[in-house]
């Protein structure tokens, strides 16, 4: 601590004081967010169970108690016993096996649905907002019209005119209806930061339009794209199940919730628990999802700010 | 304190307190604060005692507030004249014919052209100004003994701020109602006040009349807050004087003199025991161990 | 003292313009359809010079265009007609690739602290960004001018790799201010730079663009509504109302002696921090408000509100900005009879 001119010196800013308190706490949004996240619950929840679910669909993918596609494992429409947990199906597969599949082929459907629309949407959102005019206009007439035509007609004819119903096929059909949203959002976002005076000032010091757009608009707008997108893999999971269910979706050996539950229907008077378990998984995922997202969403909502 | 009729200005920087200060004196304040201790005195009665019934009569009727920004105040779907009206039949002392009547003349008073018609406006057809004078009229409209203007001025521009100064000044002339002014701005205190009360980290530094205050400061913080805003009548340039670092964190104060890290005249003791408010004057108090009069003897003050 | 001694500013170079408005207009279109054709016309037909090495300030209150002025003199808007010389380019008729590099030379300061730097970019990104932009330091070399720069406009070095919403907003104009900078500009435009800051913080901005003038010989546009701040930076002052610069001359000399009725009262408005001098002081008060960009009076714009009006010369003839007296221009019929 520097000791103090008892008298008044009249050169300019020669006193510095002992400043103490020249910043603050360090602390990034990020870190910040984390923290509030922290403080829900619901939202803590939802991802010890999505942690689970991401294990177990990669354990899947080298080890099941049994192979899901093995039948005959023991007497058909078995219920839970100590060798097979949840029971065997239909066919005499294991539905545990069976269920830690469909885990893999839900994660990648939902991960990669997220990840294809949000690159679709974030692109087009970006350039309608930034550049507006007829690259506007030109992608809301798109947005409108995918928004007019029905989901499973969308995804349908995609599945007929492919002829194929490999995984990737199914992700790039759930996209092409899921992308919207995304679309939708970060034009918005974009078209409002784009007024903001950090962005002014990167222009007037001369960046790039792309550089704009990358390192001033998109980080700003990556709160609401993550919650976005966090909402988007619950969406596509229960599409998939629901394509399944109706027999559009993965081909049959391959184990997927939907599918499983599809079978289960038929027996449901007398074997419930081969319907109720993928179900259940269903819905517990769903849940899991939802909770992150809302407690995202509630940790970056700009209005909880200081 | 404040005097019947007078016109006391608080000054300080954003967060210094000034405003939970008057918002306090209404019992104003948003939870979770609290007063922890002390007392307001209105008329000899603490207003702590007051009973709901009796604070809903106290605020607006004795005492009422006009806010920096009149927009936030005033409610966008009612007629200004109605909002007015309003005010003064929710404190019963006006009947509703008699309140009706009082509208025009309120607004004639705070100088709006045209207030027949002006009271059928609805805010937003009004400017920033005469929304402030609307907010004014309406805090007089039940003819209060103290009227608390929290930074009235700082949104307007410097000829709407000279009109609203002038009206002040002549309420408070004409109607003898006294005005507590809370501001950032010396010199809008300079040109309005009688008595200067001067905040820093929510606590009053030095007080006294604005004439002692302007002309002979006490406390450094003071001293350099008149060094180091420039003025309009200056002729020479000279170097403003600077108030090094910033206010302190007030979850984390340092210890003695609030001020003491900015300060260019303190001495060991101000790190180590907080000074009093003490009487440095007539009428005039400063919390300071070195004092200006001491900390410039041998130097000559810059001006 | 020193920095009194810069202020003396006599060589030859001063007197020559830097940067030359001549009859810039900007009108915002509003409403299409049922309003169509009407235009807020914010900046109205304007023209004066910035000279080498000047303070030029620009006042005016809020909603007279200032802003608006500052901006389309930077080009982060273009301008309606009229041109803006940099020394003998037209930058209105720069686009794309030339204007960006124009750039590099002039340099603006933003009015919010806080609305004006990227939340999600350390600081120093956001001060090596020109940088980038024009290719010009990499590596060690770009870190040494950050550092060098945070320290001229005195931030610590050590807080490169922070956050804007870890500093306070003195700190934050400098993070601003050093982000101007670092490209060795001529040229500042600072849009009120100092209102948002706290009384005590703003004067040691003040002393901080000061001094940097003085090491670079900096030119400035300094863009105010506080007459007092203006009148301390600034060797020059031009007042605007409603779009239209009414008033040009030496900054004591207008002081001293307006000659326009607005400015006058202006002046007359702003209170002394002095008790004594203010009981003596009598604002002229204007009547009425300011009018509608949109449809602004005819004649001179200021004759709705001005004490010496005298119809209906006031109301129909515009005066123009005319020489008064040596290097004092204003525009009114009746200068300097208030």
């Amino acid at each position: 601590m520097a000791t103090a001119p008892s008298t008044f010196e009249p050169g300019p800013d020669s006193f510095v004081a002992t400043d103490t308190y020249e910043v603050g706490e360090r602390m990034s949004a990020w870190e910040d967010t984390w923290r509030r996240l922290r403080r829900n619950k619901l939202a803590l929840v939802g991802m010890a169970i999505i942690v689970i679910l991401v294990i177990t669909a990669i354990v899947s993918s080298f080890w099941t108690p049994y192979d899901v596609w093995r039948q005959s494992l023991g007497p058909t429409y078995q219920g839970p016993t100590g060798k097979h947990p949840f029971g065997l199906d239909d066919s005499g597969r294991d539905i545990l096996s069976r269920l830690m599949g469909g885990a893999q082929v839900s994660m990648v459907v939902g991960v990669g649905t997220a990840t294809l629309s949000s690159i679709i949407g974030i692109m087009l959102g970006l350039l309608a907002g930034f550049y507006r005019g007829w690259v506007d206009t030109l992608v809301s007439l798109l947005i409108n019209v995918f928004y007019g035509l029905p989901d499973l007609l969308i995804v349908l004819l995609i599945v007929a005119v492919t002829q194929q119903r490999g995984l990737g096929n199914i992700i790039l059909a759930i996209s092409l209806t899921a992308w919207l949203g995304m679309a939708r959002l970060v034009r918005g976002q974009t078209l409002s930061l784009r007024e903001r005076e950090f962005v002014e000032a990167a222009r007037s010091v001369g960046t790039r339009d792309r550089w704009i757009l990358v390192r001033h608009i998109f980080p700003n707008a990556l709160g609401p794209i993550i919650v976005q997108a966090t909402f988007v893999i619950p969406a596509a999971i229960l599409f998939e199940a629901f394509l399944s269910y109706l027999g559009f979706g993965v081909k049959p050996p391959t184990p997927s919730w939907g599918a499983m539950a599809s079978d289960g229907f038929r027996s449901l008077q007398y074997a419930p628990h081969i319907i109720l378990i993928p179900a259940a998984a269903l819905c517990i995922t769903l849940m899991a999802f939802n909770f992150m997202g809302d407690g995202l969403r509630d940790a970056l909502d700009p209005r909880m700010r200081r | 304190m404040v005097n019947k009729g007078e016109t006391l200005g608080i000054v300080g920087e954003s967060g210094c307190g000034k405003s939970v200060t008057a918002l306090s004196v209404l019992r104003l304040i948003p939870e979770p604060g609290r007063i922890v201790s002390g007392h307001i005195w209105f008329k000899d009665r603490d207003v702590a005692s007051y009973s709901r019934e009796e604070l809903r009569e106290y605020r607006g009727n004795d005492v009422s507030m006009i806010f920096q920004d009149p927009m936030t105040s005033l409610n966008p779907v009612l007629r200004v004249g109605f909002q007015i009206k309003e005010a003064m039949v929710a404190h019963e002392r006006f009947d509703n014919k008699t309140a009706d009547e009082r509208v025009v003349p309120m607004l004639q008073k705070v100088r709006i052209s045209d207030p027949k018609e002006r009271a059928k406006n609805y805010p937003h057809q009004f400017s920033g100004g005469m929304r402030q004078r609307a907010m004014i009229a309406m805090g007089l409209s039940n003819e209060p003994d103290l009227l608390i203007a929290d930074e009235p001025t700082t949104a307007l521009d410097v000829t709407v701020q000279a009109q609203i100064i002038e009206l002040l000044r002549d309420l408070n002339r004409d109607m003898g109602t006294a005005v507590v002014l809370i501001t950032h701005n010396l010199a809008v205190v300079a040109s309005l006040c009688t008595r200067v009360i001067v905040m820093y980290a929510g606590r009053i530094v030095e007080s006294g009349p604005t004439r002692q205050i302007f002309n002979s400061p006490q406390h450094p913080y003071t001293w350099s807050l008149l060094q180091s805003i420039p003025r309009i009548d200056s002729t020479q340039h000279d170097k403003l004087l600077t108030i090094a670092g910033l206010p302190p964190d007030l979850s984390n104060p340092p210890p003695g003199c609030l001020f003491h890290p900015r300060c260019r005249f303190r001495v060991d003791r101000c790190s180590k025991e907080e000074p009093p408010l003490e009487e440095v004057g007539p009428e005039q108090a400063a919390r300071c161990w070195v004092l200006m009069k001491n900390a410039l003897a041998g130097a000559e003050p810059v001006r | 003292m020193s920095a009194q001694d810069s202020h003396v500013k006599q060589s030859p170079a001063y007197e020559m313009a830097l940067v030359r408005v001549e009859d810039v207009v900007k009108h915002f279109p509003i409403g299409t359809g049922l309003f169509g054709g009407q235009a807020v016309r914010a900046v109205d037909g304007v023209s004066f010079e910035v000279r080498s090495g000047e303070t030029l300030g620009l006042v005016g209150e809020s909603g007279c265009g200032k802003s608006t002025l500052g901006r389309v003199i930077a080009q982060l808007q273009p301008a309606t007609a009229g041109h803006v010389f940099f020394r003998d380019t037209d930058l209105v008729r720069l686009h794309g690739e030339k204007l960006r590099r124009m750039r590099q030379q002039m340099q603006m300061i933003f009015q919010d602290p806080y609305a004006s730097l990227n939340p999600r970019m350390t600081v120093g990104d956001i001060i090596g960004e020109p940088l980038q932009n024009f290719g010009i330091a990499r590596g060690k070399e770009r870190e040494r001018r950050i550092n060098e720069v945070m320290r001229t406009c005195g931030l610590n070095p050590n807080f490169i790799r922070r956050y804007p919403h870890e500093f306070s907003g003195g700190q934050r104009q400098r993070i601003g201010i050093a982000r101007a900078l670092v490209l060795n500009p001529t040229f500042i435009v600072a849009d009120e730079p100092i209102s948002a800051l706290d009384v005590s913080i703003q004067a040691q901005i003040v002393n901080l663009l000061e001094d940097l003038q003085d090491r670079f010989k900096l030119t400035y546009l300094f863009i105010a509504h506080d007459l007092s701040v203006v009148r301390h930076l600034s060797d020059r002052v031009a007042v605007m109302y409603l779009g239209k610069i009414v008033e040009i001359a030496d900054s004591k000399e207008i002081y001293l002696n307006p000659l326009h009725p607005y400015t006058k009262a202006l002046l007359s408005s702003i209170p002394i921090p002095d008790p004594d001098l203010e009981a003596q002081r009598e604002p002229i008060l204007l009547k009425g408000e300011i009018p509608s960009p949109v449809n602004p009076p005819t004649g001179c714009r200021f004759h709705t509100r001005c004490p010496i009006a005298q119809f209906p010369k006031c109301s129909e003839e515009e005066p123009p900005l005319e020489e008064k007296a040596a290097g004092h221009r204003a525009a009114c019929h009746f200068a300097g009879q208030l």
